[in-house]
């Protein structure tokens, strides 16, 4: 979503320090990544996990994007045009991060509070049976204070489309599509740290320079919602408010300043998560593993498993 | 994030003796008893007279059944858990459960303030809708649709048809808000003990083979757990030698390790061996502790 990216950027800066340091996450071994999200953006944005879906291609994933809303209301040209213009600029976004695909549900965008949450969680149940990804990626349903409704619901769907998916007694019909049941393994959920409590992340994923350039082109890439006319002058009229000065800006035109600030605020943003890892970038997530439902047999687990026999 | 100390408050010398009491547990699924059942065994123990509130049916937790059949043996196995723990009655909604989102809240919420009003529990036990973590929703819409009923289940204005036949309003003393310990935030105190339940321990030691006998009576849905279990492990290349063969041996092991597990963890930082942990709202809930004194 739309992004108050100048104060962001400001303010930024004092929000999130004194946190606690994050433990560094490996990325677990496996073939499919799938992504589920209400919003064209919403595999990048400001608190977003763009450098993560790269990194995770970059170790040989296949990675899919689901965009569960149709962003009518994102950006100024109406909302049938809205539309056809983000879905787009979500295909120039996922390509930029490597990924395969966007499976489009559509629902109306920010009118996902009443929708049929069941009806919403069957498509993903489907999508991950037919992907059958080793990892999900979406948002924490557990954020607080999250205001979109898109996000909640897509997030609340998702967190039980990624467990049930592998029961037999769920959505017994898909499988007279030759599909199977399918757990998938880790789940990862993002949220903002800086909202109420925030987001609680159990662990940080490195990033290197390559996957935060990615990053930094893929949310640039959804034109229709973060350039805007007059970007330059409105940003530094409110740079001058504070007493302050880019001098970068005075020579960027408006689509240069918005990209400018893009750029900044996702390097800025993948700096200080990587800060509090002990690294040069990174970004934060809540991980599930796949056990992690089992609380009480983790240690019985630990201490007793052993590597199968391979075939 | 701003770490408050740990306010650990000591289980038994706040909560009420449950000699004499009614007790309503309400459960989302079959996971009350991994959860409460060592608690309830104890208030059971001590005379207290429990009924346990079924929401949803448990038609998804098992291994190659349908979800009739599922839905049976597990009706039929969580009576006979509730049995071994000294449960008197239990009463089943039937709805399906993993579908409990479809169900309005307030549908639940009445159906729960009907029996708080015809049984006039002193306890109430219900999943902690406030619990972040637990990837199975259910224990949300229930918890949330329990303690609803708690509240609105003493104000004349709710269910004004049942009112006519007799249903009077009742104040329920005491709420037990259980969950399974994967929210890493959950032991952290609240601003304030009133209207805000506090972390408590609840000493199971002595009654953990009782809880245990209860938990393997759930052999359906221990079944699925263990086949599932066996088979995430076999995806990352795993294997629990336990769970070469799954028979009853098996499963009967991996429950009582499940539940040592839980039951150690729950433990972790208080005098106990073996506990189950609660937000506890008792006297202290309503009333502040400065008017006590
Ligand atoms: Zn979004």
């Amino acid at each position: 979503m739309r992004l108050c990216l100048l104060l962001g950027i400001v303010s930024g800066i004092l929000i999130g320090q004194g946190q606690n340091r994050f433990p560094l996450g490996e990325i677990p071994p496996g073939k499919i990544l799938l992504v589920a999200q209400p919003h064209h953006d919403d595999h990048t944005t400001d608190y977003g996990m763009g450098g993560v879906i790269a990194r995770f291609v970059e170790h040989g994933y296949k990675a899919y994007y689901i965009r569960a809303s149709n962003d009518e209301k994102d950006g100024a040209n109406g909302y049938p045009r809205n539309d056809i213009i983000n879905l787009k600029e979500t295909w120039n976004g996922i390509r930029i991060l490597g990924m395969e695909d966007v499976i489009s549900l559509n629902w109306r965008n920010d009118f996902m509070n009443p929708i049929p949450l069941n009806e919403l969680r069957e498509q993903l149940i489907f999508l991950i049976r037919k992907y059958r990804p080793d990892v999900v990626l979406g948002h924490n349903p557990w954020e607080h204070y999250q205001k979109n409704p898109d996000h909640r619901n897509v997030a609340r769907a998702l967190v039980e489309a990624y467990w049930l998916a592998g029961y037999d007694t769920v959505h017994p019909e898909h499988f007279k599509l030759g599909m199977k049941p399918h757990a998938a393994g880790h789940f990862y959920g993002k949220g903002r740290l800086d909202w109420g409590l925030g987001q609680i992340s159990n662990v940080a994923l490195e990033l290197n320079d390559s996957q935060v350039r990615k990053k930094e082109r893929a949310i640039a890439a959804h034109r229709n919602v973060y350039h805007n006319p007059g970007a330059r002058r409105a940003m530094q009229a409110r740079l001058a408010a504070m007493g302050m000065h880019v001098p970068e800006l005075d020579a960027a035109n408006d689509d240069d300043a918005s990209d400018l600030i893009l750029h900044w605020w996702m390097n800025w943003i993948s700096r200080d998560i990587g800060g509090k890892a002990g690294v040069a970038y990174a970004e934060d997530l809540y991980y599930m593993d796949p056990q992690y439902h089992l609380p009480g047999l983790k240690a019985y687990i630990d201490a007793n498993a052993r590597k199968a026999p391979s075939e | 994030m701003i770490r408050r100390r740990f306010l650990q408050i000591a289980g038994a010398p706040l909560m009420g003796a449950a000699a004499g009491k009614t007790m309503l547990v309400v459960a989302a699924d079959a996971g009350w008893l991994e959860c409460a059942g060592g608690t309830i065994a104890k208030m059971t123990g001590e005379g207290a007279h429990a009924i346990l509130v079924r929401v949803g049916n448990d038609e998804k937790e098992s291994w190659g059944l349908t979800p009739e059949e599922t839905a049976l043996r597990n009706r039929k196995e969580s009576e006979a858990a509730a049995r071994l723990l000294g449960i008197q009655e239990v009463i089943s909604f039937g709805y399906r459960s993993s579908e409990l989102r479809d169900v309005p809240h307030t549908t639940i919420r009445d159906r729960l303030i009907f029996l708080i009003r015809h049984h006039r529990p002193a306890i109430l036990m219900f999943p902690n809708p406030h619990a972040e973590h637990d990837r199975n929703l259910d224990r949300y819409y229930v918890g949330a649709a329990a303690e609803d009923a708690w509240h609105c289940a003493r104000f004349q204005n709710f269910l004004p048809a049942p009112s006519h036949g007799g249903l009077a309003p009742h104040i329920v003393s005491e709420a037990y808000y259980y969950s399974s310990p994967v929210d890493p935030r959950r032991r952290e105190p609240e601003s304030s003990s009133t209207f805000v339940p506090q972390p408590i321990r609840v000493d199971i030691a002595e009654l953990f083979a009782r809880k245990l006998r209860a938990a393997q009576a759930l052999r359906t849905v221990n079944r699925g757990t263990a086949m599932r279990l066996k088979q995430s492990l076999e995806a990352a290349g795993r294997r629990l030698p336990l769970l070469d063969t799954v028979n009853d041996r098996a499963v009967d092991k991996l429950v009582e390790e499940n539940l040592r597990g839980l039951a150690a963890m729950c433990a972790a930082g208080s005098p106990y061996k073996l506990a189950e942990e609660f937000r506890y709202a008792g006297i202290e809930y309503g009333l502040p502790t400065k008017y006590l004194r």
